[in-house]
């Protein structure tokens, strides 16, 4: 292992040899002006004398001129770098909020600004690399929805056995392609910053199960809404809380067997949950889903956990959290009380 | 029934409008809103389907333009847009009703008749939801031939669900069609009117089609 270079360290090394230089041209002065000779150094006497004077002479202005010149000198130092210490504690503290983060250069000493600025320009270049590439993953899910319409259409002018199964397939793809689209809208949105809104969870929920619940009854599953007569109340985007939920709805529904029900608490207090007929989900397990699908290396074919990835980003940008009790079989959207 | 579809996919549109055919529909096609334009002028349309994104502009704006000009038939927006802003705009826009692409061509055909059931100048009298059908003039139900013999009530009740059939119809919009401002509605009026209708729609032989959705609505299937 190589040893890693330290600016204190070679400063302690580049005074100790200026010392070290600093002491034998005056022990040379010091044995030139009082013509010392080895000779004399015989003596017991003439020795003593000669420390005391080398002492005073060369030891004592060394100390005096090293010892402050270290102090002060690891001192700024240390000064120096503390901004970029704070940069990087700053740095540690936006985990999460990556988009669109700078370092602070304001406190930075100008020596330090040419690589600050070196950083900041390589995250505005990968910023700008993340958006090209969602704008890019929307665009061909945008571009896709046409041929796959043709190849719905298509296919439901065959009349043969295969057809349906066949367009079951074309349905999963049209749920990922949505996700997809949904992933890239969150996206934009989370980027222009949006000034939040007063959302009455109460009336998403009614508003999303009143949608799905024509598809529920059709795959011969119910569902049903439980909410107090008080909506909570949380601060956020209605849109994508809508989307969250849909997308816990879809996914309870489609765990639930053929004449089960689904169910949507809302409350208490600033949650929505959906319980399902499902095997219930396993936090470990919520976790994986959720993990591997937010890198987006192994996509499920019906796009089940890259709803979840979706559903947790969005109550991440709310300040809430997708949890789940597999005892109850439940899936929670939880916001901050009065957020 | 004669549906305009405008859409700028010659493949998409053909199809469009050979499963809309096989279903019962005379369709025209417009690859263009120019084309939509000379097609409206010389024919009456009982609905229009439109793509959003068209060569010559934006189907909502010439939607909207329409509108404020001439009584124009309802509208079903087919997007290909995203899911969260795009919708609500379009809804705003003066559609009626939209689908997101890639549509199925049973959920078109569902969502035509829904919007052809809507009332308008053009609405027809009666109403009908496979073997069910309520003339809304006369006010009276029948299924597969035999009348059923409703209250105004229940009448006014399976009139609305007819209407939305297919869709969830709110209790909230049940209570606000069927009972007048200053009429008192008790907390289980709906319920009640509700269950009558079930039992006549049980004995007529057309059970089964009423779902309820708890803590939400009702809504009555379009299929059995």
């Amino acid at each position: 292992m190589t040893h890693r270079r330290s600016v204190s360290r070679r400063l302690a090394r580049g005074l100790g040899l200026v010392g070290l230089i600093g002491s034998i041209l005056l022990l040379a002065a010091v044995v030139f002006f009082y013509r010392l000779s080895f000779v004399d150094l015989n003596a017991k006497q003439a020795t003593d004398r000669a420390i005391r004077e080398m002492l005073e002479h060369v030891g004592l202005p060394v100390l005096v001129l090293m010892v402050p010149m270290a102090f002060v000198g690891l001192r700024v130092i240390r000064q120096a770098f503390m901004p970029l210490e704070e940069a990087a504690m700053e740095i540690e503290a936006a985990r999460g909020h990556e988009r669109e983060y700078r370092i602070d250069t304001s406190r930075m000493p100008a020596e330090a600004l040419p690589f600050t600025d070196a950083v900041n320009d390589l995250l505005a270049r990968l910023d700008d690399a993340a958006t090209r590439q969602e704008a890019f993953a929307a665009d061909v899910a945008h571009e896709l929805r046409t041929p796959l319409a043709v190849l719905s259409l298509e296919l439901d002018r065959l009349d043969h056995a295969e057809a349906s199964r066949l367009k079951a397939d074309v349905a999963a793809m049209r749920r990922l392609i949505d996700q997809l689209m949904l992933l890239a809208q969150i996206d934009a949105a989370t980027a222009t910053q949006l000034a939040p809104e007063a959302v009455p969870l109460t009336d998403v929920a009614t508003d999303v199960v009143s949608l799905l619940a024509p598809g529920v009854i059709a795959a011969g599953k119910t569902i049903a809404l439980e909410a107090g007569a008080e909506s909570p109340i949380v601060h956020g985007r209605r849109e994508a809380i809508a989307a969250a939920l849909r997308n816990l709805v879809e996914n309870a529904v489609r765990a639930t067997p053929a004449g089960g029900a689904v169910q949507v608490f809302v409350g208490p207090g600033c949650a929505i949950r959906v319980k399902d007929q499902g095997p219930g989900l396993s936090s470990d397990r919520l976790h994986d889903l959720i993990r591997r699908h937010s890198r987006a290396d192994h996509a499920s074919k019906d796009g089940a956990g890259l709803g979840l990835a979706i559903v947790e980003r969005i109550m991440a940008a709310h300040g809430g959290a997708l949890t789940t009790d597999p005892g109850a079989r439940e899936l929670t959207l939880r916001f901050p009380e009065n957020s | 029934m004669r549906v305009l579809i405008v859409e700028d996919n010659d493949r998409l549109a053909k199809l469009m409008a050979e499963g809309l055919q096989r279903r019962g529909f005379s369709c025209d096609i417009a690859g263009n809103l120019a084309d939509a334009d000379s097609a409206m002028d010389g024919a009456a349309y009982d609905a229009i389907i439109l793509d959003l994104g068209l060569p010559d502009g934006d189907g909502v704006d010439w939607l909207g333009a329409r509108r404020r000009t001439q009584h124009v038939a309802p509208a079903l927006i087919v997007t290909a847009r995203g899911a969260l802003e795009d919708r609500v705009a379009g809804l705003d826009g003066g559609a009626d009703d939209y689908v997101v692409k890639p549509i199925e061509i049973e959920e078109l055909a569902a969502r035509v008749r829904a919007l052809l059931r809507r009332p308008g100048p053009r609405a027809q009298t009666v109403i009908e939801i496979g073997a069910l059908s309520f003339d809304t003039a006369a006010r009276a139900a029948r299924y597969e031939g035999n009348e059923i013999d409703l209250s105004r009530r229940e009448a006014d009740l399976l009139e609305l669900l007819m209407r939305r059939a297919g869709t969830v119809v709110r209790r909230g919009a049940i209570e606000d069609a069927l009972y007048s401002f200053n009429e008192p509605v008790t907390p289980n009026a709906v319920e009640a009117a509700m269950s009558r209708l079930r039992r006549k729609l049980d004995e007529a032989g057309a059970g089964g089609k009423l779902n309820t959705i708890r803590g939400i609505g009702y809504m009555l299937r379009e299929t059995a």
